[in-house]
């Protein structure tokens, strides 16, 4: 008897030991455990490019957080879906972060189309998401929603600064109107002729041109007749670089200032735009040059890290990261209700300055730049303070 | 005193409105008859519709930006690109649309086989070149005014050139040996297999010389639309519209229906919503499917 | 002797039929055990991606139709799933019926697929595939210029419905139920489909597709025979597509991008065409390939495109077609032997 007990002892020991061993490091797992970030982002397709920007982004401000602690000293991990441009991809990948992976927030949603429907899922599985490249105001107006969070400027604010800074340069301008045929592109040029028109401004045309149209010279003559002083354009990406291009080609380009929505021309389309692209001018919430301290600093760091400048959506997507940190501190926990409540009203630093989510909306607020595209590289030309560019909140689900 | 003003009116509206619209629905039309000459000779041969036509066309403009990174000369690369596509042609054709092409469903399975290969082509470009557009600087820089229209230089040799182009192909398809074996093949295989004309390889040759003039349409077009991956999408559908109504297989129809499709194209977008004249021109199609199937003009070697 | 050869005819379509329903048998027994596990998992994105996966299989079905039984390659099928979607979310946004939606895509898709299918059957071969590539574009076109349906942010929004089926009640917000609901509808289709094809009718459209010159001297138009095809597989895909906002609460004019058109024709081919089970087969492992392959590298349309070639060339009539001869050579031996023992004990 006393034998067999002694014999068993070694392995009571061993399987305490275990036990022990097993606990600890449960122990350890559950401090260490990642915070997850899903990313719902187009590497594939039309959007690639922006895709590429928000995961160079996201990756960079993940990796100085790492490094820094993490957040509440669990690390964060984001984790990469590829929605195709496509929302009913988009809701199928963020359903799958949400169930599968568990993921604490998600972000990276590109065309308005995915951002909403995204928000949608968020709101289904009780998550929080975010918006880093979306600029349709219905997303944090009349479609807002409680679980959708708008850290980047939407286009109404891009317009009014667009416009601050054109009727300063010239008085009651005569302007003329050109944008890609579908919904967005109708309502970012309206809302830019009603901002346009209430300064003074004369709309002398206005023309639609299809999405991925191949060819914009049809529309130059109804241009040249027209003879506007200024020309605003809403078309972008691939659109943008044959559309300055045919503009330069023709002869046209000289004859009058052209002015922008901020995602026409980016730092993917403007290597290929070349030198039809200087003298362009947009309503932006960032250039690299911005010369602070932080953004000197954000910007070192992103082109030693991916060898190419960050433009507004690295930007943007760079500050989801430190919005969700700020906000997870603040509350606390990750718990979505509570995590809410942070985020609204909430005050974090970026690059582009200090930006507050305003809590009627979700819309960040933040100070708006007039910015001009001089030897290859934007430079900021006028300022317009946040609280003048946001407008009124319009959301009246929450 | 009134009419005269009329008169006037009327004049400067050809001038500026109708007058640069013509001319620019010109370059366009060059820029689809291109795209469509090698697919209607492909199928008029092969009975094989090629889905991956425009990733062909892709293809050259992206050999044409990797050559001018080299600092190859546009010019040089005009001549180079259609030679390296039309090697490119030669081997798919025998390793991919030989497979498939003795059995019965050959116009599907080809179908088939060439979109898988497009989906692929895509992907590839843009795991070589990464997502964004690239802009080939114009060779043939600022503009020129004609009658008072104002056009691009680089469009007016496109136009010339591919005038050219045409014009040689024609040459080649019916006043060249080649051409008659390539027709006596497309008229009746057996016989032309029995007179001693080497089909298999006039097949592989023919489909070949179609890639090589969507490659040769790559480089011509890449300063004007510019280069990225998804680019090979952008004329295709207009240039199936244009084989259909042309006549599949007929190289004059290609021709004539794609100047025609894109001057309709053009004019009506001073109409209407520049969105609504492409259902213009698929409606036109629809149209012609009813009242004439077989197109404006027969196939390759019937007549 | 015609005794005999009527008896061996009837004997291996007996064989050709019973192989296929083992088939059917088995995808739905596969598609059991998937809902079991999941149950026990308490999983959701399994399940609703399932559900989407028989969805798009229903659509692929329809394609197969064409394909497979009429010879017509169709490259805008997303046409006519893209209607049944818009129908169905317009129709619950106002009213959260589910027989209502229902009916209402049935309607609209016999509508529409009668219309274009008095225009697209007239094309033949190659130019029918054109051609429904040609029209689904410009509809993706329309529809993303039309603010009425949303533009191009689609139609969010569209509630969570109960569907009552007579005794029972089943929820669209509860992925196990739902799952079941698109299973049970999607193979009551299949059936229909089946059973179609043994009727004259589909008979007929076998014989159009073999030689269709011949078809007039038998008495019948081809035309009609064709056009029948075609608006079944326009009303099949479009109420498949009326399922689809029940699952994912939305619509989007990329639901009728040639994308999913080309999904589908893929899951005819990997799937096996003429087969109908087949497609359902092709719709599970394209799903399943997509959702794996995504998740670690970005350059799935690559794999995904050479799996497709590699099928086109070495497996032409995929995973169906290569596994329904085995099955049919079993049961034909089984039958003959029966039959055989039959004979015996007569003598």
């Amino acid at each position: 008897m006393k034998q067999r007990q002694l014999r068993h002892t070694p392995l009571a020991a061993a399987f305490a030991l275990a036990c022990l061993t097993l606990t600890a490091s449960s122990a350890l797992y559950a401090q260490a455990a990642p915070i997850r970030i899903g990313v719902v982002t187009p590497l594939t397709g039309t959007y690639a490019g922006i895709g590429q920007q928000v995961k160079w982004g996201i990756d960079l401000a993940v990796k100085e957080i790492n490094d820094k602690g993490g957040i509440m000293g669990r690390k964060i991990e984001a984790i990469y879906e590829d929605e195709e441009a496509n929302p009913n991809v988009a809701v199928q990948k963020a359903e799958k972060l949400f169930q599968v992976t568990k993921v604490d927030f998600l972000t990276g949603t590109v065309n308005s189309g995915s951002t909403l429907a995204v928000g949608q899922v968020a709101e289904r599985n009780q998550r929080l998401a975010a918006t880093t490249v979306s600029f349709s105001d219905a997303i944090t107006g009349d479609k807002c929603s409680p679980n959708m969070f708008r850290v980047n400027a939407k286009a109404g604010m891009q317009s009014a600064a667009l416009v601050e800074w054109m009727v300063k340069e010239k008085p009651s301008p005569s302007v003329f109107y050109l944008g890609p045929d579908y919904e967005m592109g109708r309502s970012t040029v309206a809302a830019f002729k009603s901002a346009a028109e209430k300064r003074g401004g004369k709309s002398v045309g206005e023309i639609y041109a299809p999405l991925d149209n191949k060819d914009y010279s049809p529309y130059f003559g109804q241009m040249r007749a027209a003879k506007p002083q200024v020309l605003y354009t809403s078309v972008a990406g691939n659109d943008t670089v044959r559309f300055l291009n045919q503009l330069s080609e023709f002869g046209l380009a000289k004859t009058m200032q052209i002015v922008g929505a901020a995602g026409t021309v980016t730092a993917q389309n403007m290597g290929a735009i070349g030198k039809a692209a200087e003298g362009y001018v947009t309503g932006a919430a960032y250039s690299a040059d911005i010369d602070t301290a932080e953004n000197r600093k954000f910007v070192a760091d992103f082109k030693a890290a991916w060898k190419n400048e960050p433009d507004l959506y690295g930007v943007d997507s760079y500050g989801v990261v430190y919005f969700y940190k700020a906000a997870v501190e603040k509350a606390g926990t990750t718990d979505t209700e509570k995590l809410r409540a942070a985020m609204r009203g909430l005050e974090w630093q970026t690059p582009q300055g200090k930006k507050l989510m305003r809590a009627g909306d979700h819309q960040a607020v933040q100070d708006m730049y007039a910015v001009k595209v001089t030897n290859g590289k934007f430079q900021i030309i006028a300022k317009v303070p946040g609280e003048a560019a946001v407008g009124p909140d319009t959301c009246t689900r929450f | 005193m009134h009419g005269g003003a009329c008169m006037n009116e009327l004049l400067e509206s050809l001038q500026f409105i109708y007058g640069p619209q013509i001319a620019n629905g010109l370059a366009i039309g060059m820029a689809v008859v291109l795209m469509a000459l090698g697919l209607t000779i492909i199928f008029g041969l092969l009975d094989v519709i090629n889905m991956s036509h425009g990733e062909f066309y892709a293809l050259g403009a992206y050999l044409a930006v990797t050559l001018a990174g080299q600092g190859v000369n546009f010019w040089f690369c005009l001549v180079l690109v259609p030679l390296l596509m039309a090697a490119i042609g030669y081997f798919t054709e025998r390793t991919l649309i030989q497979r498939v092409f003795h059995s019965k469903d050959r116009h599907i399975l080809t179908l088939l086989l060439t979109f898988g290969l497009a989906i692929i082509t895509e992907d590839l470009f843009k795991l070589g070149y990464g997502p964004n557009p690239y802009k080939p600087e114009s060779p043939i820089p600022g503009a020129s005014e004609l009658f008072g229209i104002m056009l691009p230089n680089y469009r007016v040799f496109l136009i010339v050139a591919g005038s050219c182009i045409i014009v040689a192909v024609w040459m080649l398809v019916y006043r060249t040996r080649l051409g008659a074996m390539v027709r006596a093949a497309a008229w009746d295989k057996h016989m032309a297999a029995s007179l001693g004309v080497p089909v298999e390889r006039v097949y592989a040759g023919t489909f070949a010389f179609g890639v090589a003039l969507a490659g040769l349409s790559g480089v011509l077009l890449a300063p004007i639309y510019s280069v990225f991956p998804t680019m090979g999408k952008d004329f295709i559908l207009m240039a199936f519209t244009v084989v259909i109504v042309g006549g599949m297989g007929s190289i004059k129809g290609a021709v004539i229906a794609g100047l025609l499709l894109t001057q309709v194209q053009s004019i009506s977008s001073l109409f209407i919503s520049p969105v609504w004249s492409e259902p213009l021109v698929f409606g036109i199609m629809v149209l012609f499917l009813i009242v004439r199937p077989q197109g404006l003009a027969g196939r390759l070697g019937h007549g | 002797m015609g005794d005999s050869v009527r008896l061996a005819v009837a004997a291996s379509e007996r064989a050709e039929r019973i192989s296929r329903a083992v088939l059917a048998a088995l995808f739905v027994l596969f598609a059991l055990t998937f809902a079991a596990v999941a149950l026990v998992r308490g999983d959701t994105f399994f399940f609703r991606l399932a559900t989407e996966a028989l969805i798009l299989g229903g659509v692929a079905m329809a394609v197969d139709v064409l394909l497979g039984y009429a010879g017509l390659l169709t490259l805008g099928h997303a046409l006519f799933f893209g209607l049944g979607a818009y129908v169905s979310a317009l129709v619950l946004k106002e009213t959260p019926s589910f027989w209502l939606a229902m009916g209402a895509t049935l309607c609209v898709a016999t509508l529409v697929g009668l219309l274009a299918g008095v225009v697209f059957i007239r094309a033949r071969g190659v130019y029918f595939a054109l051609i429904t590539f040609g029209l689904a574009q410009v509809v993706f076109k329309a529809v993303y210029n039309t603010r009425e349906l949303g533009g191009s942010d689609g139609i969010i929004g569209v509630p969570q419905i109960d569907i009552p089926l007579g005794l029972l009640t089943v929820s669209a917000s509860s992925p196990g139920s739902f799952f079941l609901l698109t299973l049970i509808f999607v193979m009551l289709l299949y059936c229909f489909l089946a059973w179609w094809m043994r009727t004259p009718l589909g008979r007929l459209l076998v014989a159009v597709r073999v030689n269709e010159s011949r078809v007039p001297f038998l008495g019948f138009a081809p035309w009609r025979v064709k056009l029948a095809a075609f608006v079944m597989a326009a009303i099949v895909a479009a109420l498949c597509g009326a399922l689809y906002p029940m699952l994912r609460g939305l619509v989007s004019p990329e639901l009728l991008t040639f994308q999913t058109s080309g999904n589908a024709v893929i899951m005819v081919i990997l799937g096996g065409v003429g087969t109908l089970i087949g497609p359902l087969y092709g719709a599970a492992l394209l799903t399943g390939l997509k959702s794996v392959i995504g998740t670690w590298t970005e350059h799935h349309l690559m794999i995904i495109g050479a799996l497709f070639m590699l099928s086109v060339i070495f497996l032409p009539k995929g995973f169906a077609g290569a596994v329904l001869p085995r099955l049919r050579r079993y049961f034909a031996g089984e039958a003959s032997n029966a039959s055989l023992t039959k004979k015996d004990a007569g003598h």
